[in-house]
């Protein structure tokens, strides 16, 4: 109230004056204190009075007790009274806030807390909306630690204050403290919602993340309260402590290189506490476990890109350099952490694992056993202090080297807890290192019924089963689940070697596995040389010789002691690895190197005779061979089945098929009486002629016992069936396809049996059956196996290609008269892509997509979206092929360039299209595959009216001939439209040829080129010869609709220029032969009949011919003429059964409004129709 | 975390679904769309929340679509086909953006950057990742995969390498490509530069997804029916898991980065869950070769519970509730 002066004294004088007249009214006085107390500190004393009056007049005025209050607190100083008044004040009105604090704030300055509550509680009993004393009592119960009471305040304080972060924060706490962390977290977030600044709030939520294990959510809080507050040990000690957890994390899933990264950070932050609190002995523990799980964690990665034997041991140094600085760090903190807590027994401990740490880090051999190593002396300073504690005793059993101390270690932790599974997975471990393997057998399984979580009752449990022979998938099994609970070098290196017993080399568990044992462990050779052999496990032979050099020079560097046999082994792998990397001549090296120290064992010679034989050195691979054989009767089966095979092979490919059938007579027996051998040895039957092994093989065979096995033997003999009399010779193909049958027929799932079939029923080219290849091939959706010979993908596609009969979903393109027409013949397109896209990388399946495309294009007459798909994907075909080394290759670029000039072609380029062509007749390929280039140039020059280039090429197609009868006819469609002028003409003589070696199909054949001529007479206006190839053609081929329409259609041309009435009757009939052959409705047929009928005067037959014909055509093709013709029917017609001629012909005219005949027939119709 | 199905779409499109992904919601639409992208040649986008309803069919592309991908700002969208056509456009009313032409069998999976700047495809036999810009249309970076020193200059480089999955990390700052010889290779995007390879996978990797949580953590699934999951920075493999009897063909992590799910030519969509390391759910109601499954993003109006959605050869759209 900022009253001036002269409003004060005037109001002043009115107060007084009222207070003299009224001297009983309390609240005159009290209204006269109230104006003199604002007046200002020196007039206080006089306001005092005036509120005593009023006080005194009405005891029930409370606030005159709290401006009472307030004086003798402030101005007097005279607690025991301003108390008292306060009291007064307060128990008037609970909800005066301003003298409850004053109140609570004396009390609190006396020291009498007990009494404050009191005051608090009898307030807050009172009423509740008194906010102030719960808020009080709230944080005084705090201060207790009277945690659930402080909640149930400070809940209603909240309700006062729903703003005060102080209340926020201190309800988190509370239920921090009761274990609520949900509860705890929501309430500091509203903390630091109200007031973002509030470090407190957020330290304590970061240390709940911690403690409920959300790391990442922890490091988060604490970073940000270390940004408002960045010198606050306390969160710095959260923040690395979160750090290091999620290292922990990091390392469990094997990320060493990610937990290092962490670990340098947690370490960088740990120290700066250390610095703000040196004097806490948990912050150097803190920071020594960081250091002690970084010694143990720092990774070797420097890997393959090593040269040199210096330079892998000088990175092994600096690595070992690494770990040792980290583990003494952590050594000399946990002393700190030690001489500031020396009562704490766990530090001890901790001291004695980092000792450990670093002398096994330094391989310092302590052989003195009968004094106390340093670690066990400080673990003894553990116990003293903790006896009870089962932990130091297994702490102790795991770090003495006393074998009769570590029993005993391990019996006291289990004395101490029965249930302890570590300590009974130490003493199976133990047990096993006594040879005692009954007694760690059990041990290892109390170990893991107790606590299956625990990796080495598992590892144990693995390395216990590879004992027992056949059980090396469970022991992998087992290890799997040690290396997953914890990746450990040890483990993850046994893995590695039980995968290579059980062939799981290749499962990636194994590969992480070894690529962490590796970072863990890069001193051990056999960690490398485990890394090589996955790697050729995974055809990587480069990486792997690397690894394998690389576990040399670890060999040759490492302190311990190995047998000559690992050195050999280790340059018998590298050796291979070399081999199969291409470098033979330095795997030669390597082995000859061995052979001269006496070290070549079985393995070895093996390699050593395949790189000799690589070399071209035939004489000495043999010579090795020999070798080999002579070992062969002492051999264990596995590898002795394995050197047969090696030795067939060899023999095969250097001396050809007579010395091998030799050998193999030669051979005992027994030693044949397995699949693999079989196989090897029906194959060299296979390419034998006088068939010497009959016996062996037909013996050998019965060792085949899974069903997979012996359908491979099967298509294995169709093969040799088919190459017995030479591959292509259409009964030796026979031959093959009825085996396959039979074979079938035992087997029906047998895809690869069906695709090989479906393969062989192509090849036989005998194109009228191809319809049968899709029935016969099965496409699975996903399949597994490699196979060498075609996949039904691609058969199919080669099919589709081959039948023409891929006709697109959109049917209405074309009419299709194939009898072998089929459903699946639609979605043929779809199949090609689904292939395409499931192996994007995969050439044929590209090329088959671009042929099939080009059908489909040339059905849809080259729409121009088509072309321009086909255009791009021909040309990406053409440059992504890039070998032409064997025929195939060649065959298929010359089939794209065909494609890719017809393409130009189209598009009216024909300098392109000629260059194009060109290319293609000069892969060198078979002359009855480039006689298509030259009749593609043929086309070309034709284009382009270049009369001499298109005679040399007609001349060029000529000479080189083909066994294509279509190419023929092409041939002579160019000769027929073109007239070459050199005078020599295709006789037909080729055409006879290329159709004799065709048995079934020879009829057709003829057909189609009688067709041909008919159709070529035709165009030259000759219609009676026409007439007579189209009838020669019917007789030939009787299930054909076309050659009927055809020569129907002649022979109304023929009636129609009065060539007599015989063709009218010739006509109908084969019209009508026509209609009755075709699947569908063709078109045409109808009307011409319609016409036939009509000029022999039925009428009614006319009329049923024509409707017949309107629904021969699909709406969207029916061309004007159609719609004509029914304007005749509808004339003709007495009723409106076909509607208005007059509408028919506008339609007609509307569809092709260039014909004038339409034209007169609108105006005639009109004008009748006006009159 | 569990799925649960919801509803099953059978012959959603005419033939078999390839790729699908959400669009997110916007300000003018506040709902997320599905995506799909088919063989029939066509693309689809359905309003999918607890039914799927046909929104709008695209039609344009000569071949069968290979790969969708949605810009996060939820406005535009693009579908790529067989012949390495990419045809980006405008969600709501279809009008086409930009063509981005490749030589076919140059374009494969793609992927927005998450700020919605760059689009990366993978870029199959040209070894590389393609990065174009997204206001301009124009190309800002292929990223090659280095040749190995020891190959010949005529070895077979683009089939080994060909890539075929691309993503992005959640920070934008690093693209992965997984290769057919399942190798995955690491760029650093504002340098363009080549960092390492990742191995592990034998065979194909078709699909790849970074950790929404953790930007170093990178999901694959191959052909070799693993899932891997790579620490991308420190090139080390932490985990494979496996349990599909076949390919892996797609997978996708969940909004949270609990889990993730994978389809695979078993036709099972199976849901891992990232603490247990394994399968806590196989999805059985495909009847072909699972193409494609995705998350729906968070956000949108009213939408508090997840959704997955799944495609398959068998022309079929699964939803299910995912909590």
């Amino acid at each position: 109230m900022n009253l001036t002066e002269e409003d004060y004294l005037i109001q002043l004088k009115s107060l007084e004056e009222l207070a003299d007249s009224h001297p009983d009214d309390p609240s005159h006085h009290f209204n006269l204190g109230k104006l003199i107390w604002e007046r200002g500190e020196e007039w206080r004393e006089n306001a005092a009075q005036h509120f005593l009056m009023a006080a005194k007049l009405n005891p029930q005025n409370g606030e005159a007790f709290r401006f009472l209050g307030q004086y003798y607190s402030c101005v007097c100083g005279d607690t025991q009274r301003a108390l008292k008044c306060y009291q007064r004040a307060v128990s008037l009105n609970p909800d005066d806030s301003i003298s409850g604090e004053a109140l609570c704030n004396l009390l609190d300055r006396e020291g009498k807390e007990s009494l404050e509550i009191s005051v608090c509680r009898e307030a807050s009993g009172k009423s509740p909306r008194a906010s102030w004393a719960f808020s009080r009592l709230g944080f005084l119960m705090v201060h207790q630690k009277k945690w659930s009471e402080a909640v149930q305040s400070l809940q209603y304080a909240i309700r006062g204050y729903p703003t005060c972060a102080d209340l926020w924060e201190a309800l988190g706490l509370a239920y921090q403290r009761l274990g609520m962390y949900t509860a705890a977290i929501k309430s500091y977030g509203r903390a630091m919602e109200l007031e973002s600044s509030r470090a407190f709030a957020m330290i304590e939520t970061g240390n709940i993340f911690l403690m409920l294990g959300s790391y990442r959510k922890a490091i988060e809080q604490l970073q940000h309260a270390l940004e408002i507050c960045p010198q606050s040990a306390c969160a710095q000690y959260g923040l690395a402590s979160g750090l290091l957890a999620l290292s922990q994390e990091c390392i469990r899933q094997g990320a060493f290189s990610w937990a290092t990264s962490l670990l340098e950070e947690a370490s960088e932050i740990a120290k700066s506490s250390a610095v703000l609190a040196g004097n806490m002995s948990c912050v150097w523990k803190l920071h020594a476990d960081i250091q002690l799980t970084y010694a143990k964690s720092f990774p070797w990665t420097e890997g393959g890109n090593l040269k040199g034997e210096d330079e892998f041991s000088r990175s092994i140094l600096s690595w070992r350099k690494a770990r040792q600085s980290a583990a003494l760090s952590a050594n000399c903190s946990y002393q700190r952490a030690l001489h500031l807590a020396p009562w704490q027994a766990n530090i001890y401990m901790d001291v004695a694992v980092a000792v450990d740490l670093e002398c096994s880090l330094q391989e310092s051999q302590e052989d003195d056993l009968s004094s106390w190593k340093l670690a066990e002396k400080m673990l003894l300073g553990s116990l003293l202090l903790e006896g009870d504690n089962h932990e130091f005793w297994m702490a102790l059993g795991c770090m003495s080297d006393h074998r009769a101390l570590r029993q005993h270690a391990f019996i006291r932790g289990l004395h101490l807890d029965v249930s302890l599974a570590s300590a009974w997975a130490y003493l199976g471990k133990l047990y096993k290192e006594e040879g005692e393997s009954q007694l760690g057998r059990q041990a290892f399984d109390r170990a893991r019924s107790i606590d299956p979580s625990l990796a080495l009752p598992w590892a144990g449990m693995s390395a216990d089963m590879l004992t027992r022979e056949p059980a090396s998938d469970e022991a992998y099994d087992s290890c799997l689940r040690a290396v997953q609970i914890m990746p450990l070098a040890e483990f993850q290196l046994g893995l590695a070697k039980l995968a290579l017993l059980s062939n799981n080399l290749l499962s990636p568990e194994v590969f992480g596995a070894i690529r962490q044992a590796l970072q863990c462990a890069p001193w051990y050779p056999e960690s490398h040389n485990l890394n090589g052999l996955v790697y050729e496990g995974r055809q990587d032979f480069q990486s792997a010789v690397a690894s394998y050099k690389l576990a040399r020079y670890a060999l040759k560097t490492s302190t311990f002691h190995l047998p000559h046999s690992h050195f050999s082994d280790l340059s018998v792998n590298l050796a291979r690895a070399l081999c199969k990397a291409g470098n033979v001549q330095e795997a030669i090296r390597e082995l000859d190197d061995l052979k001269e120290r006496g070290l070549l064992d079985v393995g070895g010679l093996q390699v050593y005779a395949i790189s000799l034989w690589k070399l071209g050195k035939s004489d000495m691979a043999l010579s090795a061979a020999k070798d080999l054989a002579t070992c062969v009767p002492t051999m264990k089966l596995s590898s002795a089945v394995a050197s047969i095979c090696l030795i067939c092979s060899l023999l095969y490919s250097i001396s050809g098929a007579g010395p091998t059938i030799n050998s193999i007579l030669q051979m005992p027996k027994e030693l044949l009486q397995s699949a693999k051998v079989s196989f090897i040895i029906s194959a060299v039957d296979a390419v034998d002629q006088s068939s010497q092994l009959q016996a062996v093989v037909s013996s050998s065979r019965r060792s085949l016992s899974s069903k997979e096995e012996i359908m491979e033997m099967h298509l294995l003999i169709a093969l040799s069936k088919v190459i017995r009399s030479g591959y292509g010779h259409s009964i030796s193909v026979q031959s093959g396809i009825d085996h396959l049958r039979k074979a079938l027929h035992m087997y029906p799932n047998g895809i690869s049996l069906r695709n090989m079939l479906g393969n062989l029923l192509l090849s036989r080219k005998q194109w009228e059956n191809d319809h049968v290849v899709r029935r016969c091939c099965a496409v699975v959706a996903f399949d597994p196996m490699k196979n060498d010979f075609r996949s039904a993908y691609e058969i199919i596609g080669a099919e589709a290609v081959a039948c023409h009969a891929t006709t697109s979903c959109k049917s209405k393109y074309s009419l299709s008269t194939c009898k072998h027409h089929d459903v699946q013949g639609s979605s043929l397109m779809r199949l090609m892509q689904r292939r395409f896209r499931l192996e994007p990388w995969n050439h044929n399946a590209r090329y088959l997509l671009v042929l099939n495309l080009l059908q489909t294009t040339r059905q849809a007459r080259y729409p121009q979206h088509l072309l321009d798909v086909l255009k791009r994907m021909t040309s990406a075909a053409l440059t992504s092929q890039l070998f032409l080394n064997n025929t195939f290759e060649r065959y298929k670029r010359f089939q794209l360039l065909l494609c890719s000039s017809e393409l130009s072609l189209l598009d009216g380029d024909t300098s392109c299209c000629v260059s194009l062509a060109r290319d293609a007749s000069n892969l060198s390929l078979s002359d009855f595959y480039t006689f298509f280039a030259h009749l593609q140039l043929c086309r070309a020059h034709a284009v382009e009216d270049n009369h001499t280039r298109l005679d040399e090429e007609f001349t060029q197609c000529l000479k080189l001939r083909t066994d294509y009868p279509i190419g023929w006819i092409s041939l002579k469609m160019i000769e027929s439209r073109h007239k070459p002028q050199n005078g020599s003409t295709p006789s037909d003589s080729g055409f006879r040829d290329s159709i004799k070696e065709m048995k079934g199909s020879e009829s057709s054949w003829l057909a189609v080129y009688s067709l041909f001529c008919g159709l070529v007479s035709q165009w030259s206006q000759d219609f009676p010869r026409a007439e007579e190839f189209l009838a020669e053609a019917c007789s030939l081929e009787a299930t054909e609709s076309c050659f009927f329409l055809c020569h129907g259609a002649v022979c109304m041309e023929l009636a129609k220029m009065q060539h007599g009435s015989q063709y009218l009757t010739m006509g109908i009939r084969s019209l009508k032969k026509a209609q009755w052959i075709s699947s569908i409705q063709l078109p045409f047929v109808s009307l011409l009949l319609a016409q036939a009928e009509a000029s022999l005067g039925s009428k009614l037959k006319w009329d049923i011919s024509l409707s017949l014909e309107w629904y021969s055509w699909s709406p969207e093709t029916r061309p004007a003429e159609v719609y004509f013709q029914m304007h005749l029917l509808a004339l003709g017609s007495d009723g409106s059964d076909y509607g208005d001629p007059l509408s028919w012909v506008l339609r007609a005219v509307h569809l092709n409004p260039s014909c004038l005949r339409y034209w007169r027939v609108l105006r005639k119709l009109a004008s009748s129709g006006n009159s | 975390m569990k799925l649960a199905g919801l509803k099953s779409l059978e012959s959603a499109h005419d033939d078999s679904i390839w790729a699908a992904t959400w669009i997110p919601a916007n300000d003018t639409r506040p709902f997320s769309l599905l995506l799909t992208g088919s063989l029939d040649e066509s693309v689809r986008l359905w309003k999918a929340d607890d039914d799927v309803v046909l929104e709008r069919t695209n039609t344009g592309h000569s071949l069968g679509v290979v790969s969708v991908a949605a810009h996060p700002s939820g406005v535009i969208a693009a579908s790529a086909s067989l012949d390495s056509f990419v045809r980006v456009f405008d969600v709501d009313s279809n009008t086409t953006i930009a063509t981005l032409e490749a030589p076919p069998s140059e374009s494969w999976q793609m992927q927005f950057h998450p700020k919605g700047t760059m689009l990366a495809v993978a870029g199959g036999s040209s070894t590389s990742i393609k990065v174009w810009d997204t206001s301009t249309w124009q190309l800002v970076a292929s990223l090659q995969i280095p040749r190995p020193e020891s190959s010949k200059p005529n070895d077979k480089i683009a089939t080994k390498k060909f890539v075929l999955s691309v993503a992005w990390s959640p920070d934008g700052r690093r693209l992965a490509c997984g290769s057919m010889d399942g190798t995955i290779s690491v760029f650093d995007v504002s340098r363009g530069k080549f960092l390492h390879h990742l191995e592990g996978h034998l065979m194909p990797v078709r699909s790849l997804i970074y950790s929404p949580s953790d930007p170093r953590v990178l999901f694959s699934g191959s052909d070799d029916a693993h899932i891997h999951m790579y620490d991308a920075e420190g090139k080390s493999l932490i985990g494979s898991m496996s349990g599909h009897s076949s390919w892996v063909l797609s997978i996708d992590a969940s909004p949270d980065g609990g889990a993730i799910a994978s389809g695979s030519s078993d036709k099972t969509v199976k849901l891992w869950d990232l603490n247990m390391r394994a399968a806590v759910q196989s999805m059985t109601n495909h009847s072909d070769m699972v193409w494609g499954v995705a998350f729906r993003p968070p956000g949108g109006a009213g939408v508090r519970s997840g959704r997955l959605a799944s495609v398959s050869d068998d022309k079929s759209i699964s939803l299910y509730d995912y909590s």
